[in-house]
């Protein structure tokens, strides 16, 4: 017979087993793999992974994400540049996804990791009026969605391709890319086990 | 909390949306349970799991060669026709010298989907003729690292926001593939949000645990 308390009680991140939380050591007892063993470094990783997120994302709104040549002329648009044609043109609902893939959905995953990176290491919001695994919950879901406008642009790139009319991938692609990629990372860095020892 | 031993734990999950603890009751076959605190998606119980994740797998993956082999968009721009296909439209990334997004790509949209259907066939028919039990603890570590990275439903949306900024270029058509991949994508959804990967370890569990047993009356 043993005895733990539920608080003790921690959920592996790969295979969602129940563990019982011993410390700095974690070993989860089914498939093994080490549960947040980096306990002196917990939010560090993190951090680093949401800042290169972060730079990327200034080049990505900089420079063009799609260059259209068409008989001589070169034009390139930027994300949100290219929101703002496509409300122009009238075409409503796909301005409004690319406007929330690409300029919503990754600010607020930035806004929410830094907050909830903040929250576990200062007292901040302990009034549990916001119920932090849902919010984090909500980044992880959310998270990919961003990468739509990079392939919507690979998609394109690769269609219109003649002498006279083509379009090209921009700059941007490639940083966008990199950022979200990177949130991802920050996201799964991220120790859920955190949020419960702060509240 | 007072338990038997640390395998006890088993009989306990803790909920992936709002991380309380709960304990796991037996439901009925074909009904899932939900977490009490939030109504997210706890387990689901199907007695003939492996049989219908084989045939869900098998079914995709005969898409996902579809969805390659045949054109995803035609269009007649100025007289001339052009269309592409999926891995086209990856490998004209490299010819344009975009290496960091066609890797990406590669991974995302191509590797991984794949990955995780024929890591899912693997799995349950190791599962099935009851043998590789470390194999499929292997296997089952290796999906869930790669499950949050599949993106196939993500390219599929991408491909209708694609056509609608297409119609002022000229007359599009819509491939065989374009359909494959509709298909797959919808298979996907399934293998991967609603199947948890708790039950695949549950019922692993329950298949080796039975082994033993009758190994030590045998």
């Amino acid at each position: 017979m043993i005895e733990v308390k539920e608080e003790d009680l921690i959920r592996c991140p790969v295979c969602d087993a129940v563990n019982i939380n011993k410390g700095k050591e974690n070993v989860c007892r089914r498939c093994g793999s080490a549960i947040y063993r980096h306990r002196k470094f917990n939010t560090e990783k993190s951090w680093a992974f949401l800042v290169t997120a972060i730079i990327a994302y200034i080049p990505a709104n900089l420079y063009p994400m799609l260059i259209t040549s068409a008989f001589g002329n070169r034009e390139g648009s930027t994300i949100l540049g290219g929101v703002v044609l496509l409300w122009e043109l009238e075409s409503y609902p796909v301005a409004i996804i690319i406007f929330i893939a690409s300029i919503l959905i990754p600010v607020m995953k930035f806004l929410i990791l830094i907050y909830l990176l903040i929250s576990v290491k200062y007292p901040l919001g302990k009034d549990k009026k916001i119920n932090k695994h849902k919010l984090y919950y909500m980044t992880e879901v959310i998270g990919p969605w961003s990468m739509i406008d990079v392939f919507v642009v690979a998609i394109l790139a690769a269609l219109i391709h003649l002498s006279s009319v083509e379009i090209l991938a921009g700059t941007a692609a490639t940083a966008f890319a990199i950022s979200v990629f990177f949130t991802l990372l920050a996201a799964h860095a991220f120790d859920e086990t955190l949020i419960k020892d702060n509240r | 909390m007072k338990l038997e031993n640390e395998d006890a734990l088993d009989h306990y999950i803790i909920c992936h949306q709002c991380f309380t603890l709960q304990k796991e009751i037996d439901i009925a076959d074909g009904t899932k349970a939900c977490c009490a605190e939030c109504g997210g998606l706890l387990y689901r119980y199907d007695s003939k799991l492996i049989d219908h994740t084989l045939a869900w797998s098998m079914t995709g993956i005969i898409f996902f060669v579809l969805a390659n082999a045949f054109p995803l968009i035609k269009i007649d721009l100025l007289g001339s026709e052009q269309f592409i296909t999926l891995p086209k439209t990856i490998a004209s990334l490299f010819e344009n010298g975009f290496y960091v997004v066609g890797f990406f790509c590669i991974f995302l949209i191509f590797i991984f989907p794949l990955m995780i259907f024929l890591i899912n066939i693997l799995i349950f028919s190791l599962l099935k003729m009851g043998k590789g039990e470390k194999a499929t603890k292997e296997l089952l570590i290796l999906l869930s690292h790669i499950k949050p990275w599949g993106m196939a439903d993500i390219f599929f949306i991408s491909i209708l926001v694609a056509l609608v900024k297409l119609i002022a270029f000229g007359q599009i058509h819509i491939g065989v593939s374009f359909w494959a991949l509709m298909i797959f994508v919808m298979i996907d959804i399934y293998i991967t949000k609603n199947i948890q990967l708790h039950e695949i370890w549950m019922l692993r569990k329950r298949i080796f645990l039975a082994q033993k047993c009758e190994e030590a009356t045998a």
